[in-house]
């Protein structure tokens, strides 16, 4: 796999080359699920023009750096909260890669008109019980064949007695796509697992 | 679809989600629930210093009353009555100054305090007035419910739910435990006996009944609100049939 030409990771610190100031910009594993997967050794693969369905895309912290990440490509950057959208609406106007929609992940045909292509790839932050459902739902539409997921599971938002449930979950997970890593992320953010995978 | 024109209509979602009455409703009560804590704890924070001069007043007066008689700066009678201040507490407030317990204040520490006393009673207005708007705003959307369930109830109800809509598919049950649900789940966990009431547990009319019949009572008001939440969705005002109803109840079980 070959990586990011925009992905700099110098002594443990992650950094992505700003797509409007060419300047380095420091990428928080303690903020952002996805720095921590790649702390952890997971790196996503993301070229410059790949397609990104980004779903969870909250205030934008993550969503800023992947537009980095894909110089000549789309982001699509969907949540639920309008307080998250404003921010959201105000880093887009800055990126010209990001098209934030304010929608419900649960509804796809509620957006389905506005993600006209196929993407590469499909992110999803969102800590919800039905997570899985959701992400299948999404896949199905909008991801390419053989496309890639990354998938950040919250143990705790599933089952509150019960942890030790990444198996059953992964088990789900795993009639449509082939699960390629899985890493905890354990000193960065507590009780979660990011799982990378491929459409079968 | 072009990006430009998903960032509009985009943008026109974002106008209006935040701009419908339900999450002003929400909104407004959110910060109301945390100034009566503010007034206070800055009441009893001028109350150190002013204590020395108008010793045990705090008890014959109201907050709000104390705060406009000390900002006054001619402290004479008729000014007094002019801030609704009754003549059994105008009595009180000539004994403490001619008992000679306290003591002047000199001007450096008075100009201070009467600063902090502008604040508390800027903070006093400000409650009023949210109160009144939240009370506007439940009565142009939701008359039933307003009339049935009190502002209070029902803004805690709304913050819970989320939305009015939401709430309008919740049962009468569902209702009546509106705020206790730790407890329920706890008791669910631990198979011991779920709550009998939630928020609903302060409105005026359960307060008055005996503690033996607030169960039975909180019940069908539950019922009641659940009806005329249902009603308001319709556009039927119906409240003075449902009110009847209630206290038929209430006087059956006082």
């Amino acid at each position: 796999m070959k990586m990011n030409k925009n992905l700099i990771i110098k002594e443990k610190l992650i950094f992505t080359k700003d797509i409007n100031t060419n300047k380095n910009r420091e990428w928080n594993p303690f903020h952002s699920k996805i720095a921590a997967g790649i702390r952890k050794g997971l790196i996503p693969n993301i070229n410059q023009d790949s397609k990104i369905l980004y779903l969870g895309a909250a205030e934008g912290y993550t969503v800023s750096f992947i537009s980095d990440l894909i110089e000549n490509g789309i982001v699509y950057g969907i949540d639920i909260s309008p307080y998250s959208m404003q921010k959201l609406v105000l880093l887009s106007e800055d990126r010209k890669n990001i098209i934030p929609i304010l929608e419900d992940c649960n509804l796809v045909n509620e957006y389905k008109a506005f993600i006209e292509t196929k993407v590469d790839l499909i992110i999803q932050d969102i800590a919800q019980k039905n997570q899985i459902e959701i992400l299948k739902k999404n896949a199905n539409l909008f991801l390419k064949k053989k496309g890639e997921i990354i998938l950040s599971l919250k143990l705790s938002a599933i089952s509150q007695k019960n942890i030790n449930i990444i198996d059953r979950e992964l088990k789900d997970l795993e009639t449509d796509f082939r699960i390629i890593k899985k890493v905890r992320l354990e000193p960065f953010e507590k009780k979660h697992v990011l799982v990378f995978a491929q459409k079968k | 679809m072009d990006r430009n024109e998903i960032i509009e209509i985009t943008k026109q979602k974002i106008k209006e989600k935040l701009n419908n009455a339900d999450q002003k409703i929400i909104n407004l009560s959110q910060i109301i629930e945390k100034i009566p804590n503010n007034i206070n704890e800055l009441y009893e924070q001028l109350r150190v210093i002013t204590d020395q001069e108008y010793p045990t007043l705090d008890q014959a007066l109201t907050i709000k009353e104390y705060v406009s008689f000390y900002l006054l700066e001619n402290k004479s009678e008729e000014n007094i009555k002019e801030i609704n201040i009754s003549d059994k507490n105008i009595n009180e407030i000539n004994k403490i100054k001619n008992s000679k317990i306290s003591i002047d204040l000199n001007k450096d520490i008075n100009n201070i305090t009467l600063n902090l006393a502008k604040d508390i009673l800027n903070l006093i207005e400000t409650k009023e007035r949210i109160d009144l708007e939240i009370e506007k705003l439940l009565q142009e959307n939701y008359v039933n419910a307003y009339h049935i369930a009190t502002p209070q109830i029902l803004c805690k109800m709304l913050e819970i739910a989320g939305s009015f809509k939401r709430l309008s598919r919740f049962p009468a049950s569902t209702i009546q435990l509106l705020g206790s649900e730790k407890n329920f789940f706890k008791a669910l966990k631990f198979n011991k006996n779920t709550p009998k009431y939630g928020i609903i547990y302060n409105h005026p009319l359960v307060v008055s009944l005996p503690f033996k019949n607030k169960a039975k009572f909180s019940r069908t008001l539950a019922a009641k609100i659940s009806i005329a939440i249902k009603a308001d969705i319709t556009n039927n005002e119906i409240y003075p049939e449902l009110n009847e109803k209630i206290k038929i109840k209430h006087k059956e079980l006082k």
